[in-house]
């Protein structure tokens, strides 16, 4: 579908000679420079990357262009990708695997070079696969969940990464998202639409949790990512199998509002039936909708689906549609410094970048 | 080397053997384990092209060397062949063509059926001009998708010794394009003569590999040009202008013209008419007639899209060639070269059958200067066989370019040879999506590509096809998610494949089961996908997540394996069992109890949970209270009618301690007595046949029956 121009200025397809499995904006390295990590898989080599690329921002003559500037190769098929945002401090690159390793890089601001990088090996932290990992913005701790049911916090420091186990669910339980909502706290999401909030202060159980079985009778699902705003820190937004989205606050924990989905019939619109991979707060934001903004409303949400759709859902309102691909959109990431832009990547080995009026 | 039979010559043998092949390659496979091994090996196909080795050790090496070792491997091999086109070796980039042309094909699809559906509705023919509309949309998407025409940014300072762009057309789109000429473009039939100089001039750098061609000649006179200094004296340069003159790229030849030294200002006045007559030509040349509506910038000519139109101006046109041929001037003209080889450039623009043949290289070239100076209206595929023929007698060729046979078997009007061609040289992507211009063509080629045929197993050739494209499609693992688009719309044998790539794809991949999932949703087959989550359930169960394997066994809605965990469950009971692995039981009693549907049984373990946990705690520290909650955890379970009768001992035996308890009795007389009912309906229910004996010790029923009399003496004292 060709986008609409009244929501995008501009929408750029760039093809990619392998399947892109997670990316990520960095901040800015520099003034004049852009970076996005993007993790990738050869399937033909069966080979995993994360690579550092500069990005060219689109003119209107010329499409954007990634330039790929240094390359890593994890131990297996990258899982979760996230960097801190700081532009004051160097950033940092957090990448799980599908075997349970975690690596830490960390890319040199002058020539976006790997500087170093440490991690942990595999089936240390997890037995097999991690599902989701977080970074606090200090870029001092990590949280990795895992299929295993595993909890750890991961101390990033000068010797190396050390690292604690929360609980171990023992197989029990699977865990399939995780989000910190401040350095003691953090929530995970996992199957049965589960989404839990732990805190670090009061050991290894969760201190509130919400079933999600509101559509009673049908097929239950997976969280498959959280998003938690740091200026509402008691809402956790997550999203998850069947179009599921929906934001859960603590202060009234068995009553989610559900923003899209299947709801027993009831108001929230349904964008999409199929998984919601990904799961932001959107950032940017007219005056008009600054204006909009009430204290108790759950701020402006984008998603993207299996069903190759990119909306942006505002309580109460119709949703935006900004992209309707014939593939699965598989992740995407809004430039926090220039939140009119965002990259997503698209289950047709390509890179999609798009910018919004 | 599977099916190779010891006498290969021998009627008994499936697929005939010549023993004369060539050695096979041997390759090392790492298998990672360590010698000595007696290999015992599995062998099966994998996903796609993958072969799937298993390697077990002997199971004596096995036990012999620790339990750090596994005991076998299973490794994937790729084999990997050769690419069906060399042109698109490049995997990523056969990839892309393959994921663009999904949306045309199926909204062409979609098309399809509701037209179908409409017709049926009004009984009555569906409408073929619309139709047609459709099949050349989706004609042109899929040629945009093969390659663009790179309209490479006009240089402000155009080097004037540049006569040729190099670009690199694909062969692919070349063909693409010769069939939507004929087959889809059903608007422009009377410009067919014309939409086949355009082709020529985009595609004739493809026979450059095979044979001689017009491009090939004009590139080397390229790389020259810059050596010459008079080039009107070379007769490379002549060669070059007639050549390009004969297929019709009028543009490099008035360019060509223009390099003429008689233009240069020194020689301006010496060489005055010599330099009128190339003008001249160059002029004729640039106005030539043409039978076609319009033409892109920067090519030559005047368009004219009636035929009368046509007629008066091609005539006037050839009469004022013919009236320069006659000028007096040329006798003015001291240049011999130059005055011969302008007559020469005059006798092709008047079609001079003997000057086109030697001004082009092969028969295709010739063909397109037939429709240009001799035949310009040329209109049926007959007639036009008939000059294609007469042209190779001209330029005959050895063996016939892929292009060249594909552009006989389409004049031919051999729907055939079409689609053999189209399989030979371009493989099944090709044939798969070009079977839509075909149908759309004629209604022979429809009838012959969607019978049913039996030698095919009764499905269509059009159908087989896509099964086989669809079969490239899921070799990989990137592109097998698209496959299901091009099953679905197969008749006969799709669902069935269809239904069979799914249970091949790895389902305890969860990726891959998701998207499962998702294809399953999206064409209704419920069975499969619960199928796949069960075998995810079990995967999950076996490598110790529990967790999951319970999720998506109540996905699916697997009652009997649901139950049969919920019965190892109740193995537990009467059982001491460690702290951890109590755990791991309650856990299971939590997740299997979040569905309420499952199991009538779990009511009974929860009231056990219950009674067991408050049981562990009397052990742990010596409380009342707590064996007083165990004691009516205990009658809670034996009141209730849905504890199994094989468990009442069991739950006695295991609270003997609660019995025996030595500060006062713990029980009051009418619970003992329903403890002492029980114990007498087990010894009544031991006489029946069917009564199954539980795994206690010998002594275990006296000691429970020494215990509760002991217990009812001390209750009725107490009371």
């Amino acid at each position: 579908m060709e986008p609409d121009p009244q929501t995008l200025a501009q929408f750029h397809i760039l093809p990619q000679p392998t399947y892109v499995d997670s990316l990520r904006f960095l901040p800015p390295l520099s003034a004049f420079d852009r970076h996005i990590a993007v993790a990738s898989f050869n399937s033909d080599t069966s080979t995993p990357t994360l690579s550092l690329n500069s990005i060219t921002p689109p003119t209107p003559t010329t499409p954007p262009t990634l330039t790929p500037q240094s390359s890593f190769t994890p131990s297996s098929r990258i899982t979760s990708l996230k960097t801190t945002q700081t532009p004051q401090q160097n950033p940092l690159i957090a990448a799980s695997t599908a075997t349970g390793s975690v690596h830490i890089l960390f890319p040199n601001s002058v020539d976006g070079s790997f500087e170093s990088e440490v991690s942990v090996p595999d089936n240390v932290l997890h037995l097999g696969r991690v599902t989701c990992l977080d970074l606090l913005e200090s870029g001092l701790e990590c949280v990795s969940v895992g299929e295993d049911g595993r909890v750890n916090v991961i101390s990033v420091g000068d010797s190396g990464l050390d690292y604690r186990r929360v609980v171990d669910g023992k197989g029990l339980v699977s865990y399939s998202a995780v989000r910190w909502a401040s350095p003691v706290e953090f929530a995970t999401g996992g199957l049965g639409n589960c989404v839990q909030w732990w805190d670090l202060r009061r050991g290894g159980t969760p201190v509130s949790q919400f079933k999600g079985n509101w559509a009673q009778g049908a097929t239950s699902g997976i969280i498959h990512s959280i998003d938690i705003h740091s200026s509402r820190k008691h809402t956790c937004l997550a999203g998850g199998s069947n179009g599921n989205v929906f934001a859960w606050d603590l202060r009234r924990p068995q009553q989610p509002i559900v923003l899209s989905g299947v709801d027993n019939g009831e108001t929230a619109t349904c964008i999409s039936e199929s998984d919601v991979w990904e799961v932001q707060y959107d950032t940017f934001m007219s005056a008009s909708d600054h204006a909009k903004l009430s204290s108790k409303g759950v701020l402006p949400a984008m998603i993207c689906s299996e069903d190759g759709m990119l909306a942006v859902i505002k309580q109460g309102e119709e949703p935006t549609e900004l992209l309707a691909e014939n593939c699965a959109i598989n992740c995407f990431d809004i430039d926090r410094h220039n939140p009119s832009d965002v990259i997503c990547g698209l289950e047709w080995e390509s890179i999609a970048f798009l910018t919004r009026t | 080397m599977p099916g190779l039979l010891t006498n290969s010559g021998d009627s008994s043998s499936i697929v005939p053997y010549s023993p004369t092949t060539t050695t096979p390659t041997v390759y090392t496979l790492h298998h990672g384990l360590t010698s000595p091994i007696t290999p015992r090996l599995s062998i099966s196909w994998s996903r796609g092209n993958s072969l799937r080795v298993t390697v077990f050790r002997s199971p004596e090496t096995a036990s012999n060397s620790g339990d750090d070792e596994a005991g076998g491997k299973v490794v994937d091999l790729k084999l990997s062949g050769e690419d069906f086109d060399s042109e698109i070796s490049d995997a990523a980039r056969w990839r892309r063509i393959a994921y663009g042309s999904v949306a045309p094909f199926a909204h062409l699809q979609n098309k399809k059926n509701a037209m179908a559906a409409l017709a049926e509705l009004r009984h009555s023919v569906s409408y073929d001009g619309e139709w047609s509309k459709y099949v050349l949309e989706y004609s042109k998407q899929i040629s945009s998708l093969l390659g663009s025409k790179k309209s490479s940014p006009p240089s402000l300072i155009e080097d004037p010794k540049t006569v040729l762009k190099f670009e690199e057309p694909s062969s692919l789109k070349a063909a693409w394009e010769l069939l939507e000429i004929f087959y889809a473009d059903k608007q422009s039939h009377p410009w067919i003569p014309e939409q086949l100089v355009d082709w020529l001039s985009d595609y004739d750098a493809l026979f450059s590999g095979q044979v001689p061609s017009v491009h090939l000649r004009l590139v080397e006179f390229q790389a020259e040009l810059i050596n010459m200094q008079a080039v009107e004296n070379e007769p490379a340069y002549w060669q070059a202008i007639s050549s390009a003159l004969a297929v019709g790229w009028l543009d490099i030849v008035v360019k060509l013209l223009r390099l003429h030294g008689s233009y240069q200002l020194n020689q301006l006045g010496v060489r005055e008419t010599e330099n009128g007559l190339v003008e001249a030509v160059a002029v004729l040349a640039s106005k030539m007639p043409r039978m076609r509506v319009d033409l892109p910038s920067g090519k030559l000519g005047e368009c004219y899209n009636n035929k009368s139109d046509f007629m008066r101006a091609w005539e006037k046109w050839r009469a004022q060639i013919t009236k320069l041929d006659c000028s007096a001037f040329w006798l003015q003209c001291n240049h011999n070269q130059t005055k011969e080889n302008l007559k020469n450039l005059l006798q092709l623009l008047l079609g001079n059958t003997s000057t086109l043949s030697s001004a082009t290289c092969h028969w295709v070239e010739l063909y397109i200067a037939h429709f240009l100076y001799i035949r310009p209206f040329t209109s049926g595929l007959e007639s036009m066989y008939v000059l294609a023929q007469k042209c190779i007698q001209l330029k005959p060729v050895s063996t016939h370019h892929k292009l060249m046979r594909l552009i006989l078997g389409i004049l031919e009007e051999n729907t055939e040879v079409v689609l053999a061609e189209c399989s030979r040289s371009f493989g099944p992507w090709m044939i798969a999506h070009a079977t839509e211009l075909l149908t759309a063509g004629s209604v022979e080629a429809e009838i012959l590509l969607k019978e049913e045929r039996d030698n095919l197993g009764g499905i269509s050739i059009e159908e087989s096809h896509r099964l086989v494209y669809a079969q490239v499609l899921s070799s990989h693992a990137l592109t097998w998610q698209i496959a299901p688009i091009y099953l679905i719309s197969c008749v006969k044998h799709g669902v069935g494949l269809l239904e069979i790539l799914l249970y091949k794809q790895p389902a305890y991949h969860s990726q891959v089961l998701l998207k499962n999932i998702e294809i399953c949703r999206m064409y209704d087959l419920d069975s499969v996908s619960s199928n796949a989550m069960k075998i995810a359930g079990v995967h999950h169960w076996k490598h110790g997540r529990k967790g999951a394997g319970v999720f998506w066994l109540q996905q699916a809605g697997d009652e009997t394996r649901l139950n049969r965990i919920a019965q190892k469950l109740f193995d537990f009971v009467g059982k001491s069992i460690s702290d951890e692995s109590f755990e791991q039981w309650e856990g299971l009693i939590e997740l299997l109890g979040s569905e309420s549907r499952t199991a009538g049984g779990l009511e009974f373990l929860h009231k056990y949970r219950d009674f067991k946990k408050s049981l562990q705690q009397v052990q742990d520290g010596v409380s009342i209270d707590a064996a007083r909650t165990a004691v009516e955890a205990l009658i809670l379970l034996m009141k209730n009618p849905s504890t199994p009768q094989r468990f009442w001992l069991p739950l006695m035996y295991d609270s003997l301690k609660l019995l025996n308890w030595q500060e006062r009795p713990l029980l009051n007389v009418s619970q003992t007595n329903l403890l002492l009912n029980k114990l007498q309906e087990l010894s009544v229910a031991r006489l029946r046949p069917d009564f199954v004996e539980v795994a206690l010790p010998p002594e275990a029923s006296s000691s429970v029956r020494v215990a509760l009399a002991t217990n009812l003496g001390r209750a009725i004292l107490e009371e």
